[in-house]
C-alpha cells in the first residue's frame, strides 16, 4: 500500500530548534527567555509528534477500514460478473450494465482482453501497468491507490480465470481525505493549545526559577546600603538552599568584618577619650597661668590648645562615624520649626554672627529631625566655610518646591566667598577625609576631614539630601545644600 | 567665682584624669575631695557632706547608678555624672538613678563648673504674699524648700523642687522643654530634653497619688508640661 501523505519529521525540527537556542547566546538572552524558549520549543516539537502519531493513526484506521468493505463489495460484484457472464457469454457490456443499475459508479471489465467501463473516465488507461500485470498476468487479487485528477482513488483488480475475465473497481477515496482533513486540522488546533500552553507554564516557571536569584540581588542591595542583617530565607529546595547558605555565610562574614572595624575604630576612640579628658583639663589649668608664663612657653601652650581642641573634635567625629557604621545611632526625633532651629544652629557654632536670610514661605516651615544631630549639620557647614570658604559665609532657608507648589521640602543652604568647588570633586568632597586635591588649595589647618562626611550621613539618615553647587548670585564661591523633609503650618 | 568652700566630691578610677580635673575645678574656685572607687566615695560623702557630687558612671566595684541610688536613699544633693557617650541609654538610665545632669567625656573644666553653678542656682524669689503655692491636696512653700501632698512632707532633690517650683510659678501655663532646660538647668535651645522628661517622670512619683496617671504635673502634647491642682 502506498502512502499518499507524508508525515513530517520531528527529529528534523528538534535539530532546528537546538540550533535556534545555541544562536541565542546566554549574554543576549536572558535567563527567563532561555527557559520560556525551551519550554516553548519544547511544547510545539512535543505537540507536533503526538499529532503525528495521531494523524498517521488515524489515516490507517480509516484507511483499512475502507480498504475491507471496499474488497468485500468488489468480491461480490466479481461473482455477479461471473454470473452473468457464464448466463451470457457473449458480450461484457451486460454485466456492467447490471453493475451500474445496482449502483456500482465505475465498474471495468477486462473480459478476453477486450475492456469494458462504466464509465469513460475510469478505463483502462487508468489502471496502472503494475496492478494490470499483477492481476491478468500472475492472476493474483490487487488493490492499489492512484491519485486521479487531484483525487485519490482506490483500485481493485480481481481475477476471474473461470470465464476468463478480471473485473476492477474504482472507488474513491476523497471522503476519507476530507475527513483526515479535519483530523489534521484539529490536530493543529491541539497543536497551538499545547504550544501556548507551554509558553504559559514557561513564563510561570520560568518566573520561579527567577524569583530566587531576584531574592538574592535584593538582599544583595540591602547589604550594600548597610542593612547588614539581611538575610535570605532558607528553603527546602535542596539546589535554592545551597544559593542561600553560601550567600547567608557571606553576609554574616562581612558583617562580622564591617562591625569588627567599626568597634575597632569605636573602641580607640573611647581609648583616646581618657588621656584627652586629662589633656582637656591640664590644658585649661595651664590657660589660666598664660599671663605668667615666659613668651616661648604661651606660643607653644596656644599651639597645645588649639590641637587639643582639634584632637576632641577628632574623636568625636571618628566616634560619631563609627557610630554610622555599626548602624547604632539612634535618632530624638521632633517637631521643630525650621527658622528658628537654623537661628539658634547658627548662634552655637564657630561664627555665630553669620547673618540668615529666611524666604517668606519657608518661615512657616516644620521638620521632623534629631535637634542635636542636625546642629552639628549646620555647625558643621560653618566650619567648613570659615575654614575652606574665606570666612564670613551666608545661610539662607528656602522651600525647596517652586511657587504655588506643596511644600514638601527645605533647603538650609550656607554659601560661602571662598574659590567654590570644582565640578569634579562635587561628589568627593562628601568623603571621608576626602581632603585629596581640594587640600591642595585649601589650607592646612583645617579639620579633620570627617565634617562633610558626618554632614552627609547625618542629612541622609534624615531622609535628606545635601550637595555644593556653586553660589546663586553668580559671585565666586561654593553653596552648600540640604534638603530635608519638611511641612508647611498653616499660621 | 564660684562659692568659696563649696565642696565638690569627685568620683574617677582614673587618677591622671582626677588630678588634672581637680586642678582645674580648683582653679575654678571649688573644694575638691577625690575619690577613686565607689566605696571611698560613699565613705567620704558621710564624712564630708559634699554640695555636689561628680562622678563616672564606668567605675570598678560600685558603678555610677548604684553610688547614685545610694545616695539618693539619703540625701538630696545635686549629682552629675560622666558618660562615655549621649545617645546611649547610660544617660536615661543615671537620671533615673538619681542624676541631676550629665557630661560626655572629654568635658571642659569649665562647662563642669557651669553645669555645677546652674544645680547650686537658688530658686526665684517669690513676689511677696505668695510665699505659699496651692495645687489641690500640693502645698509648696518656697522659700523653706518643703512641699507636702496632704499634709506629709515629700522628700525632692534640690533640681526635682526647682523644677516643681518653675512650673508653680505660672500656673496652668505650659512649659516647653526648652524654656524649662532654660530656666532649671541653664542650658540653650541645644539641651537634651531627656533631662526634663526623667525628671518630670521623678517628680510624678513622688508628688502624684498615682504617677500613672498624673493629676498634677501634666504632659500636653507637642508642646510641653503644666502644672494644675
Amino acid at each position: 500500500m502506498t502512502e499518499a501523505i507524508d508525515a513530517p519529521e520531528p527529529v528534523r525540527l528538534w535539530t532546528r530548534a537546538s540550533r535556534t537556542l545555541a544562536q541565542l547566546r546566554p549574554q543576549r538572552v536572558g535567563l527567563r527567555t532561555r527557559i520560556l524558549l525551551i519550554f516553548t520549543m519544547g511544547f510545539l516539537v512535543l505537540s507536533i509528534f503526538l499529532a503525528a502519531i495521531t494523524f498517521s493513526f488515524a489515516k490507517s484506521t480509516l484507511v483499512n477500514q475502507r480498504d475491507r468493505s471496499n474488497v468485500e463489495q468488489a468480491y461480490r460484484d466479481a461473482g455477479v460478473a461471473l454470473n452473468d457472464l457464464r448466463s451470457s457469454p457473449a458480450s461484457a457490456q451486460p454485466v456492467i450494465d447490471t453493475l451500474s443499475r445496482l449502483g456500482i459508479g465505475f465498474p471495468l471489465l477486462n473480459y478476453h482482453d477486450d475492456w469494458t467501463a462504466g464509465s469513460a473516465r475510469f478505463g483502462p488507461e487508468a489502471v496502472p501497468a503494475l496492478l494490470k500485470d499483477r492481476v491478468l498476468i500472475d492472476g493474483v487479487p490487487a488493490r492499489m491507490i492512484v491519485t486521479l485528477d487531484g483525487e485519490a482513488v482506490m483500485i481493485i483488480g480481481i481475477p476471474i480465470p473461470e470465464v476468463g475475465a478480471a473485473y476492477f473497481e474504482f472507488s474513491s477515496l476523497s471522503e476519507i481525505n476530507s475527513t483526515l482533513r479535519s483530523v489534521a486540522l484539529s490536530l493543529m488546533f491541539a497543536g497551538f493549545i499545547t504550544t501556548l500552553f507551554g509558553v504559559v507554564l514557561g513564563t510561570v516557571a520560568s518566573r520561579r526559577v527567577v524569583k530566587p536569584l531576584g531574592d538574592a540581588a535584593q538582599a544583595a542591595k540591602a547589604i550594600a546600603g548597610g542593612r547588614l542583617d539581611t538575610r535570605l530565607e532558607t528553603t527546602d529546595d535542596h539546589d535554592l538552599k545551597l544559593l542561600a547558605d553560601s550567600f547567608n555565610d557571606m553576609a554574616s562574614a562581612l558583617q562580622q568584618r564591617v562591625e569588627r572595624d567599626a568597634r575597632f575604630a569605636s573602641d580607640v576612640s573611647h581609648e583616646l577619650r581618657s588621656p584627652l579628658m586629662t589633656l582637656a583639663a591640664s590644658v585649661e589649668v595651664m590657660q589660666a597661668r598664660r599671663d605668667e608664663m615666659p613668651e616661648r612657653a604661651q606660643a607653644a601652650l596656644d599651639l597645645l590648645v588649639g590641637d587639643v581642641i582639634r584632637f576632641q573634635g577628632l574623636v568625636e567625629d571618628l566616634l560619631e562615624i563609627s557610630r554610622f557604621d555599626a548602624g547604632a545611632i539612634r535618632l530624638h526625633l521632633e517637631d521643630l520649626p525650621v527658622a528658628e532651629f537654623v537661628r539658634q544652629a547658627i548662634g552655637v557654632s564657630s561664627l555665630p554672627q553669620t547673618p540668615l536670610t529666611v524666604t517668606e514661605r519657608a518661615e512657616r516651615l516644620v521638620m521632623h529631625v534629631d535637634r542635636r544631630r542636625l546642629a552639628r549639620v549646620v555647625a558643621n557647614l560653618i566650619d567648613n566655610a570659615r575654614l575652606h570658604g574665606g570666612g564670613e559665609p551666608e545661610a539662607i532657608v528656602s522651600e525647596a518646591e517652586n511657587e504655588g507648589e506643596p511644600i514638601g521640602h527645605v533647603w538650609i543652604a550656607v554659601e560661602d566667598h571662598g574659590s567654590g568647588v570644582p565640578l569634579d570633586e562635587r561628589h568627593l568632597i562628601f568623603e571621608r577625609f576626602a581632603r585629596g586635591a581640594v587640600a591642595g588649595r585649601r589650607s592646612s589647618s583645617d579639620g579633620a576631614g570627617l565634617g562633610l562626611a558626618l554632614v552627609d550621613e547625618h542629612v541622609r539618615l534624615h531622609g535628606g539630601n545635601v550637595w555644593v553647587e556653586d553660589r546663586l548670585d553668580g559671585e565666586p564661591g561654593a553653596r552648600f545644600v540640604i534638603e530635608l523633609p519638611a511641612e508647611e503650618v498653616r499660621p | 567665682m564660684a562659692g568659696v568652700g563649696t565642696r565638690i566630691l569627685t568620683v574617677e578610677d582614673d587618677e591622671r584624669i582626677r588630678t588634672a580635673v581637680k586642678l582645674a575645678l580648683e582653679d575654678e574656685g571649688w573644694t575638691v575631695d577625690e575619690a577613686g572607687s565607689g566605696e571611698e566615695a560613699i565613705e567620704l560623702f558621710h564624712r564630708g557632706s559634699p554640695d555636689v557630687v561628680l562622678f563616672d558612671i564606668m567605675l570598678p566595684g560600685i558603678d555610677g547608678f548604684e553610688l547614685c541610688r545610694h545616695l539618693r536613699k539619703t540625701s538630696d544633693v545635686p549629682i552629675v555624672m560622666v558618660t562615655a557617650r549621649a545617645d546611649t541609654h547610660d544617660v536615661v538610665a543615671g537620671l533615673e538613678a538619681g542624676a541631676d545632669d550629665y557630661l560626655t567625656k572629654p568635658f571642659a573644666p569649665k562647662e563642669l563648673s557651669a553645669r555645677i553653678r546652674a544645680l547650686l542656682r537658688r530658686i526665684r524669689p517669690m513676689s511677696p504674699g505668695h510665699s505659699k503655692l496651692v495645687f489641690g491636696d500640693l502645698e509648696i512653700i518656697p522659700d523653706e524648700g518643703k512641699v507636702t501632698r496632704g499634709g506629709t512632707e515629700l522628700h525632692l532633690t534640690k533640681t526635682e523642687f526647682r523644677l516643681l517650683v518653675e512650673l508653680a510659678h505660672s500656673p496652668g501655663r505650659v512649659f516647653s522643654r526648652e524654656s524649662l532646660l532654660d530656666k532649671v538647668w541653664g542650658y540653650d535651645y541645644f539641651g537634651d530634653g531627656r533631662l526634663v522628661d526623667v525628671h518630670i517622670r521623678r517628680l510624678r512619683t513622688k508628688v502624684e497619688s498615682d504617677a500613672a496617671n498624673p493629676r498634677h504635673v501634666v504632659t500636653v502634647r507637642g508642646l510641653g508640661y503644666r502644672l494644675q491642682s
